[in-house]
């Protein structure tokens, strides 16, 4: 039920290459061996490559390659990182939505993630978060956009500055 | 002279009627849905910057102490022989115990979308909507016991395994300390899976579906669930001979926690009341 997500186009794309290596009329088996490794080796690198060709972001940008997009149980649920939120203490925020309506992720301590449909426990990853989250939707139960949100900047108890007077 | 909580277990027919009639009363008047509200806004958790008052801090206890007073306070003015009961679920485990009969809290929710069918909180009822939710039902849902893969409720020995601990709560003071009463009856654990939610955390997941979110006090269980919760504090601080309220002063300029969560004397929010003041409402309320 999942699709498009994770290794499996990745594996599918090596297992072509490795079985067009297979040795031909004539080949010796080190020959065959030496065409795996290389090809492997170059599997490996290529991504390297590709990153060092790319121009350096610009430091105003910060938004990152790190997303998600897939249909998860008949729901679309895409997410975006949206790199050195001021607010997160423990790293980057998340921008989710789930058929397109917003899906506000947290952060606990320890790295982990919730949302606000499921509250009292935490997943390690946002798509994990994510799918949390539609596993306890109904049918045709849509996210409600609480913006500007319980977790919005305004709420006085929240800043990060408040103080607390003895 | 301090009125008494009661096992709900032990409501008879006539308690049972008026406590559900207070709670429809104070649903009318726009009141209960504030409640709501405001334990939404107070979700902040410990990843995020910002003052933790309710979840994931030591004053978990504490404010919501004070935020079923304010809602008992809110039944009382409506019918001033209503208390909260609580549901002491190591006991009434199952989703035909107590408090889900029809004229106390309703049944579980429908397989088809989890709607709550029955009881007095059904929507068909026509007097419990849902205006504060985190999704577009108006109705309000229940799951009990997580049919997609089941769970139990927690069991005596989880429970008295937080009772046990003999320190209120420790540094750092958050959902990843693995020492301290508080958090043990909280219930964040380490890890994934089911050792990572415990006792307070657990019964929000069994009940399930409006339980489950940051709008949870849209199921009138949530008191009943607080109520044993806030009784799980009052018996450990008989248990225990240094049961004071921790930490006692707040952290310091360099410590992480400074300003994000309320030592002993200070100010807890929306109210103004300092844990201290919290500890012992003996005067006000007991268990029976």
């Amino acid at each position: 039920m999942v699709q498009g997500v994770g290794g499996v186009p990745m594996g599918g794309q090596r297992g072509t290459l490795l079985a067009g290596a297979a040795p031909p009329r004539g080949r010796t088996r080190r020959e065959a061996t030496r065409r795996l490794l290389f090809s492997a080796v170059a599997l490996t690198l290529a991504p390297v490559a590709a990153a060092c060709g790319q121009p350096p972001r610009a430091t105003d940008d910060d938004r990152q390659a790190t997303a998600f997009d897939e249909t998860y149980r008949g729901r679309h649920i895409r997410g975006v990182e949206v790199a050195a939120a001021r607010r997160a203490a423990a790293g980057g925020r998340w921008e989710v939505t789930i058929d397109g309506r917003p899906l506000h992720l947290m952060r606990r301590a320890d790295g982990s993630w919730l949302s606000m449909i499921d509250h009292y426990r935490s997943y390690p990853t946002p798509l994990a978060a994510a799918r949390g989250a539609v596993d306890e939707l109904s049918p045709g139960e849509q996210l409600r956009d609480l913006a500007p949100g319980p977790m919005g900047e305004g709420p006085m108890h929240m800043g990060g500055g408040h103080a607390v007077h003895a | 002279m301090p009125y008494t909580r009661k096992n709900v277990n032990r409501l008879t027919g006539t308690e049972r009627r008026r406590f559900v009639g207070a709670l429809l009363e104070v649903k009318r008047r726009g009141e209960y849905d504030e409640f709501v509200r405001m334990h939404i806004e107070y979700n902040t958790p410990d990843g995020e910057h910002g003052l933790r008052a309710a979840h994931m801090t030591p004053s978990f206890l504490p404010w919501h102490r004070k935020f079923l007073l304010e809602l008992e306070r809110a039944l009382r003015r409506v019918d001033a022989s209503v208390t909260v009961p609580y549901w002491d679920w190591t006991r009434d485990r199952t989703a035909t115990s107590v408090p889900w009969l029809d004229d106390l809290l309703g049944g579980n929710g429908r397989r088809s979308d989890r709607q709550v069918m029955t009881g007095p909180f059904a929507y068909r009822a026509g007097h419990w909507k849902i205006t504060e939710g985190v999704t577009d039902v108006r109705y309000l849902t229940r799951d009990l016991g997580h049919a997609r893969s089941p769970i139990e409720l927690p069991t005596g020995a989880e429970l008295n395994q937080a009772l046990a601990d003999p320190v209120y709560d420790t540094a750092p003071w958050n959902s990843t300390v693995t020492y301290g009463f508080r958090n043990k009856l909280e219930g964040w654990g380490a890890g994934r899976g089911s050792v990572s939610w415990r006792n307070h955390n657990r019964v929000h997941r069994w009940v399930g579906g409006s339980m489950l979110g940051g709008a949870s006090a849209n199921d009138p269980v949530f008191w009943l669930h607080h109520a044993f919760v806030d009784l799980q504090w009052t018996r450990w601080r008989q248990q225990h001979r240094d049961p004071r309220y921790l930490p006692a002063e707040p952290p310091g300029v360099h410590d992480a926690q400074h300003r994000r969560i309320v030592a002993r004397h200070e100010r807890l929010p929306p109210w103004g009341v300092t844990p201290d003041e919290l500890e012992d409402l003996s005067g006000i309320y007991r268990y029976e």
